[in-house]
């Protein structure tokens, strides 16, 4: 009785499924077939499309602008997990807790620019690092610490450091709450064992809090390393990827290779390049972390 | 006070002041580009901290006769709404066939669906620039909606399969008994019942097509179509060095999001949760 009534035909079956399913297959899985496809050929989006084996895989591999921009990526996640991961662990624990008050209050605002576009965060942090107009000088020259204002984003160098910051600011929030969710559900009788047994709140942080946390920690890692392997707006809107090309993410040199150099076999090679490395990075920090866990 | 009770007390007040400077650290820069943008440009040149000595509306009337801010934010409204709208409906009814019915295909579709979850979508953006140019459907909205509806799906199913594995079976069956339809029934019993999981299926979403940008980038290329943050582009090219209009430029995109947060951040917290977890 019960399993005929969830026994489908194939008419109502396709037209649950089906408008989903075709949607998936035409806008991810064709995608994915056309950029192997293309990226074995010499083309540049006219009619004229010369047959050139792995010559643009071949490229890839030895193109030092290309590692380089994927070097940036590693040097955002590098940052991320640092900055967002530490402070958005040090922020849910002390909003936790018993001394701070409005705990509501910054939990709703350090979330906030979570859910702000992108495309703004960087106008705004472009106007913050203006050399003549922006708050952060303002407030350099305000402590009288002049001499610590710099190019932020015009010296090559160091633009990558200056650009990174914004990202990080944008998502501890995120962290913050993903640490809290994950602190909330940790049992408060563990807590007050402790607290009875002597255990200092950096005791309590370091013994309890902290080896709970796995699970979560896993998850903040991969999120990080997964949202920085496809970082495009902020760094398009504040530096453009320049000067130069030296603040470049893997995802823009793609854009640059087709819009500017109308290279699109090359760009479909350095998008399945993409896809390879960000999978990778994905899942070697999986396994990692899984293999860390099971020790 | 003891000598204790004093500790205690330094030790809360530095706590407080820390998260505090936090606080003000995340919510500053964007007070400071509300009001700036309530002064002439003079004004932020004189002193670019000072309040608005009378606040100016110059700015955002610019920023919609001059800069057409209208055209764009009229476009995200309708690109963002009608993407929520169809992923919620897709991803319903694929979910609920996935989650209730055994056929053969079951598990490797979703799998296959799940997947999508790990595709780095960046990677996508030449082939999918490439792949609407040879179907001729650059430069148009439905081409951004369809896409928008495909990226939101694996997260969407994902939601809502585990949402409606949850409901238990006996009021479906019950409707079925008394003779109802599949799609009377999806409407009348499931639907109602998930609504948990659709509020955060359609946060994610709108917010996800209200803020996106590259693929825009990509395929939107006349001024009447695009969005507010392909928009937000064209006008800093517009008025390069005028400050005080981008900041009106930029308030317009943010306070239509300002006013949901602050409306119901606790579900859209939930939701960006649950979204990260699951990826």
């Amino acid at each position: 009785m019960q399993n005929s009534l969830f026994k489908p035909r194939f008419g109502p079956l396709a037209l649950l499924i089906g408008p989903a399913l075709v949607l998936f297959i035409v806008f991810v899985i064709v995608p994915i077939i056309l950029a192997l496809w293309f990226s074995f050929f010499n083309w540049s989006g006219g009619k004229s499309m010369s047959f050139a084996g792995l010559a643009n895989y071949a490229n890839l591999i030895v193109d030092a602008q290309f590692w380089a921009t994927f070097g940036n990526n590693i040097f955002l996640i590098a940052f991320c997990l640092v900055g967002q991961i530490g402070i958005g662990f040090l922020l849910a624990m002390l909003i936790c807790g018993r001394a701070l008050k409005l705990k509501e209050f910054h939990r709703a605002v350090i979330f906030f620019p979570v859910v702000i576009s992108a495309v703004v965060i960087g106008f705004m942090w472009s106007m913050i690092y203006n050399k003549d107009f922006g708050l952060l000088n303002y407030l350099l020259r305000g402590l009288g610490l002049e001499g610590w204002i710099r190019p932020y984003l015009d010296e090559p160098k160091t633009v990558m450091l200056y650009a990174s910051i914004p990202v990080v600011w944008q998502y501890i929030g995120l962290y913050m709450v993903l640490f809290l969710t994950g602190i909330q559900s940790i049992d408060p009788a563990i807590f007050e064992v402790a607290e009875i047994d002597g255990a200092s709140s950096l005791q309590r942080a370091r013994h309890i809090t902290l080896p709970l946390l796995m699970d979560t920690l896993k998850v903040a890692v991969m999120l990080c390393i997964a949202g920085n392997m496809k970082i495009f707006d902020h760094i398009f809107i504040m530096t453009g990827g320049g000067p130069g090309k030296s603040s470049m993410v893997m995802a823009m040199y793609a854009y640059n290779q087709t819009f500017e150099m109308f290279k699109l076999g090359y760009s479909s090679a350095i998008s399945i390049g993409i896809m390879i490395l960000s999978l990778g990075m994905i899942l070697a920090s999986r396994g990692l972390l899984r293999a860390r866990g099971d020790q | 006070m003891t000598r204790h009770g004093i500790g205690r007390g330094v030790q809360g007040f530095l706590i407080n002041a820390s998260v505090l400077f936090f606080s003000i650290l995340c919510l500053f820069p964007i007070i400071w580009m509300g009001y700036s943008s309530l002064k002439t440009k003079q004004e932020f040149a004189r002193d670019i901290i000072s309040l608005p000595t009378s606040p100016q509306f110059g700015n955002y009337v610019d920023a919609f006769r001059v800069g057409e801010m209208q055209i764009y934010f009229l476009n995200s409204v309708l690109v963002a709404s009608v993407s929520v709208i169809a992923v919620v409906i897709a991803a319903f009814l694929a979910s609920y066939a996935l989650a209730r019915y055994r056929f053969r295909l079951n598990a490797p579709l979703f799998v296959l669906f799940i997947s999508g979850l790990l595709v780095p979508v960046h990677g996508l953006l030449i082939p999918v620039f490439i792949l609407f140019k040879r179907l001729s459907m650059l430069n148009n909205r439905i081409s951004l909606i369809l896409l928008y509806v495909a990226y939101g799906l694996p997260l969407a199913i994902f939601l809502f399969e585990s949402f409606i594995k949850s409901i238990p079976r006996e009021m479906e069956e019950a409707s079925y008994i008394d003779g109802a339809g599949l799609f009377l029934t999806l409407r009348r019993i499931i639907f109602p019942m998930a609504s948990p999981a659709m509020a955060t299926v359609t946060i994610l979403s709108f917010l996800s097509a209200w803020n996106e940008f590259p693929f825009a980038l990509v395929l939107l290329k006349s001024k009447a179509l695009k969005t507010l943050p392909i928009g937000l582009t064209n006008f800093s090219g517009q008025f390069v060095t005028d400050y005080t209009k981008l900041m009106a430029a930029l308030m317009i995109t943010i306070v239509p999001m300002m006013i949901v947060y602050f409306l119901s951040y606790k579900t859209i917290m939930r939701g960006m949760l649950a979204g990260a977890v699951k990826q």
